[in-house]
């Protein structure tokens, strides 16, 4: 295919401004996710809508972090740091889907500051202990296939009981799932094949559909009804 | 059984009462919320403090409840919220 070719060796020639454009867009995505999901936050105090919200937080920092991890000064640091964001990030999108299984939206709690984010800060610190001694990403992309797994049973669970009514809910049970792959191929890829500039392109293209999905969705709405 | 109601359906009920109830009464506003007293006080107190309703007081010292700008743009964005909600299964 001439096309996918031509991507590709553009890609290869220009792989350093091709990250940075990478990370910049899913960063800028996430920042217009936070904004408007902010702004409904703060009319109804919804706690899922809250940690909705934190979780694009969390992917926009770590992905503006992941560019930066190159042969940087303290790079185990920026990993480390990169891997608190991304991982929480996951935890917080999960939960957006749970909270209401763990607490009530009568007081208006930290969404920071809880027993179960407390608990959910633990988890996420012991994989990148675990993560560090080995010198691997495997925990971390374990972790996430484990939380997409379970956001894809919920979702789906979702879509079967209000689907008919709420046309996403069966497109959002579509991206936790192509999430889920996404993470799937980053654990093969990272693990055993090594990371081809091919497939990299293919996770990157698929992260940026889900994000762009959810860009989607959240402008269309958050706009005013007439 | 009835579903239980959820925090963002009884401000929407409460604030829907005002509005069709120009100056409603504390009493009124009880009644009409279907809460309990314990409950209607802190979510009246929310609302005042969020700047959704007032609360005011004539001369014969009689209370009466009214909708403010802002609680009417909550009920304009209510609907937004709910199909947010809704729709991402939060």
């Amino acid at each position: 295919m001439p096309l996918y070719d031509y991507s590709y060796n553009l890609i290869a020639e220009n792989l350093e401004l091709f990250r940075f454009f990478y990370s910049m867009l899913i960063a800028f995505i996430c920042l217009v996710v936070v904004v408007k999901t902010d702004r409904l936050f703060k009319i109804s105090a919804h706690q899922g809508i809250r940690y909705f919200r934190n979780a694009f937080f969390f992917y926009g920092v770590a992905f503006v972090l992941r560019y930066c991890l190159t042969d940087i000064p303290y790079f185990f640091l920026v990993r480390a740091v990169f891997q608190f964001f991304m991982i929480m990030a996951g935890f917080f999108l999960l939960y957006s889907l749970l909270w209401k299984k763990f607490e009530t939206n009568e007081k208006n709690k930290s969404s920071f500051f809880n027993p179960v984010i407390f608990l959910f800060y633990l988890i996420t610190i012991i994989i990148i202990l675990l993560d560090y001694l080995w010198n691997v990403y495997t925990f971390m992309f374990l972790s996430q296939i484990l939380l997409f797994g379970l956001a894809s049973i919920i979702s789906c669970i979702n879509y079967k009981k209000n689907g008919e009514k709420h046309k996403f809910l069966g497109l959002y049970f579509v991206i936790m799932i192509l999430s889920f792959f996404a993470w799937f191929l980053n654990f093969v890829f990272g693990n055993y094949l090594g990371w081809q500039l091919k497939w990299l392109a293919n996770i990157y293209a698929l992260n940026t559909i889900v994000f762009l999905v959810f860009l989607y969705e959240v402008i269309k709405l958050t706009r005013k009804q007439d | 059984m009835a579903k239980k109601r959820e925090r963002l359906d009884i401000i929407k009920d409460i604030l829907y009462s005002i509005r069709n109830n120009r100056n409603i009464k504390p009493t009124r506003l009880l009644y009409s919320s279907n809460l309990s007293p314990q409950m209607f006080k802190d979510y009246i107190n929310e609302l005042i403090a969020k700047g959704f309703i007032s609360l005011e007081i004539d001369k014969d010292e009689k209370k009466t409840f009214s909708l403010t700008q802002k609680g009417n743009n909550f009920l304009e964005e209510y609907r937004v919220i709910e199909r947010f909600v809704e729709n991402f299964g939060l």
